[in-house]
């Protein structure tokens, strides 16, 4: 659906289903240069299990309008603004890679008010290369596509997905091409510039889960497996894909979040 | 870790990994039609489309969805649907984007079939089309309606070989926010990607290059997810509500991939063009040797253009990659490796001296196909395009004594021998 939110056109994906702001709430954060789209098979998933959903497009994001957030608080602000417009209390957060250190940022606002988090493929830190920064900038549809070539394992490169004829490489870097040019720059800045994600980690007292790839070039494991110790009684899982968990292995996360969310109250 | 692998790889492994329960190397021949559910939950999760996998083989196979994302892999595509032909694959382009009352800008020298199509098929069902010359960029713009719902021609065309100026007329077509979709068959992603000119859907017949036998026919869409459908009013079946699937925007949840998500769920559902698991298993054995068999191709070709252009008993010679082509600049730039495998060639004689000349040949087949990877030769006048006008098929190219050739892979020197054997039938009509 789309609403006008701080003055700008915003896309919320709700997976075909209308929000009601009475059920449990899945929000879903997506990753630098990324939209609605990069959670395609969790939204109509969740939403057809009887949740609500949304998947907001960031400014600047996919069918988006507005500027890009310039940091993660930034981002982080603009979320729970929204979850203020829409009236949404009962509400899990789950992130995707960037969209984790949103989450952090977000639990800290809303003080661990948040009935879950859920990390996929995220870290308390994603610093990004100097190259890959300048190249956001000068060329981001390079970038993009560098970096959808870095986000994926073997599925990418053998182009197997779990979708019957969908390719990761090709619909991933047009994901990223649906967003402003600026967009993917003030993303891997932000990233880059976080650096609260410990303190924030070692803050989270709701339920928290994570799904980490062994693949991963984005947001290494190892860089996971440290956050996760953080967090306390984080329920943690170990997935073999890449950095595009989401799409790479959506059976699984389903299957892992849906078995998470049932555990809570 | 991830490679980027090169063209070659991909055509032999894109789509497939071996399974670790059997560790087969070939793609398996799925052959069923249908899909155990692990629980209703999961049945529905299908049907709703929550998430990809497969419950019926008319809407999608685990060997077919090898073939197509091995194809979606070579074009640099964001997905790609295989159907049952050429003609399906358009067919269902066409269906899925308009309805009655939309109008398309189509090339006037296209492969017979495509022009019947638009020009007899889908008027009944309130589809027009204006048909224009692909070489010729600005009445290609002039013919643009407010109703236009895509443009359509063949970057090589059958059997005319006019090579349309794709990076030109993808311009238009971005200019004027209406898709631009070309038949690829006579190039294969070996020789040109459209996509990179900024085409933004490509149609395939299987049965020829790609699959290169001449044993399984089959058909494919690629979609380069590279086009906004997001324009309601005038994209209303890939961006409004679809009726069923609790009124799914294809765009709205699929972005890049909404066209053969429509597609998958409207045509392949409703129409049913599905590709039998074992013609995808065939095709995709041809596949695997493309870029082996296109050199061969190219290079055969190139030997028989020198062969039929010095010949004294042959007329005229029409293939891009001789500077008399009038298209010749364009093919030089967007089909660098090579225009293809496809010769027309008119014998000194006319209509009776081309007869006489297929009926004399013995390694070459007279049939109707191209891209095996045997030589073969047809009559264009007297078969493919029979059912057209001398005045469509002036209009497309053709003449009386044209001969279309289809370059094989066999030893140049047999394939030229065979050919004196028919120039020798000829000279005795002709005395």
């Amino acid at each position: 659906m789309i609403i006008n939110f701080k003055g700008a056109k915003t896309y919320l994906g709700t997976g075909g289903k209308s929000l009601d702001i009475n059920k449990r709430t899945l929000c879903f954060l997506h990753g630098s240069g990324q939209n609605h789209l990069s959670f395609i098979q969790q939204a109509r998933f969740f939403a057809y299990k009887g949740y609500s959903v949304i998947v907001p497009d960031m400014p600047a994001h996919g069918f988006s309008d507005g500027n890009p957030c310039k940091s993660i608080k930034e981002n982080a602000e603009w979320i729970n603004d929204l979850l203020v417009k829409l009236n949404l209390k009962d509400v899990v957060v789950i992130g995707h890679s960037q969209g984790c250190l949103v989450a952090l940022e977000l639990n800290r606002i809303l003080k661990n008010s948040l009935e879950a988090l859920i990390f996929v493929a995220g870290s308390n830190e994603i610093p990004v290369n100097q190259f890959l920064l300048d190249l956001s900038k000068e060329n981001p549809q390079k970038a993009s596509q560098m970096m959808v070539t870095w986000g994926h394992g073997i599925d990418g490169d053998m182009s197997i997905n779990k979708w019957p004829g969908h390719s990761h490489y090709g619909e991933g870097n047009n994901i990223m091409c649906m967003n402003k040019p600026k967009a993917l720059n003030c993303d891997l800045n932000s990233c880059n510039d976080y650096s609260d994600g410990i303190y924030a980690a070692k803050n989270i007292k709701v339920p928290a889960l994570a799904v980490l790839a062994r693949n991963d070039q984005m947001t290494p494991l190892k860089s996971g497996l440290k956050f996760v110790e953080l967090i306390e009684n984080c329920e943690t899982h170990i997935l073999d894909c890449g950095h595009f968990l989401p799409s790479e292995r959506p059976m699984e996360l389903n299957s892992i979040i849906n078995s998470f969310l049932s555990k809570l109250k | 870790m991830s490679e980027n692998y090169k063209f070659d790889t991909l055509s032999l492994h894109a789509g497939h990994i071996p399974d670790k329960e059997t560790g087969s190397r070939a793609v398996p021949i799925y052959q069923t039609t249908s899909y155990v559910f692990n629980s209703t939950e999961e049945a529905a999760s299908l049907y709703n489309m929550e998430v990809g996998g497969h419950l019926y083989t008319r809407i999608s196979n685990p060997t077919v969805a090898a073939l197509e994302q091995r194809l979606a892999a070579l074009e640099g595509g964001a997905s790609a649907l295989a159907c049952s032909s050429g003609m399906a694959a358009m067919h269902l382009v066409v269906s899925a984007i308009c309805s009655s009352g939309d109008h398309i800008v189509a090339s006037s020298k296209m492969y017979g079939a495509n022009i019947n199509l638009l020009q007899h098929t889908m008027p009944r069902f309130g589809v027009n089309t204006d048909f224009v010359n692909p070489n010729d960029p600005e009445a290609i713009k002039s013919a643009i309606k407010p109703n236009t719902k895509l443009v359509f021609g063949e970057v090589i065309g059958n059997p005319g070989l006019d090579i349309m100026d794709v990076p030109e007329i993808a311009k238009i077509c971005n200019s004027k926010n209406i898709p631009l979709v070309l038949d690829a068959t006579f190039n294969t992603p070996y020789l040109m990607q459209p996509f990179k000119h900024g085409a933004n859907i490509i149609v395939h017949s299987l049965t020829k290059w790609l699959g290169g036998h001449g044993i399984a026919i089959g058909g494919a869409i690629v979609n380069g997810g590279n086009f906004d459908w997001g324009d309601k009013d005038k994209f209303p079946t890939i961006s409004g509500p679809h009726f069923a699937l609790g009124g799914i925007s294809f765009w709205e949840e699929f972005g890049p991939s909404a066209l053969i998500a429509k597609i998958r769920a409207e045509g392949m559902y409703n129409f049913g063009p599905s590709l039998s698991p074992t013609n995808a298993f065939h095709l995709m054995q041809g596949i695997e040797t493309l870029p082996l068999r296109m050199k061969k191709h190219i290079e055969n070709t190139h030997s028989i253009l020198d062969f039929l252009v010095n010949h004294e008993m042959v007329e005229w010679v029409k293939h891009p990659d001789l500077e008399t082509h009038p298209d010749h600049e364009v093919a030089k730039r967007i089909l660098p490796k090579g225009s293809g495998s496809i010769v027309v060639f008119g014998i000194k004689g006319g209509r009776e001296a081309g007869k006489a000349f297929i009926e004399s040949v013995q390694l070459a087949s007279h049939l109707a196909n191209v891209g095996d990877a045997k030589t073969l030769l047809i009559h264009p006048g007297s078969t493919t395009h029979s059912h057209l006008s001398s005045e469509a098929m002036k209009e497309g190219g053709l003449t009386d004594d044209m001969i279309r050739l289809s370059v094989g892979l066999e030893d140049i020197n047999d394939i030229t021998k065979d050919f004196e054997r028919g120039f020798k039938a000829v000279k005795k009509l002709n005395k």
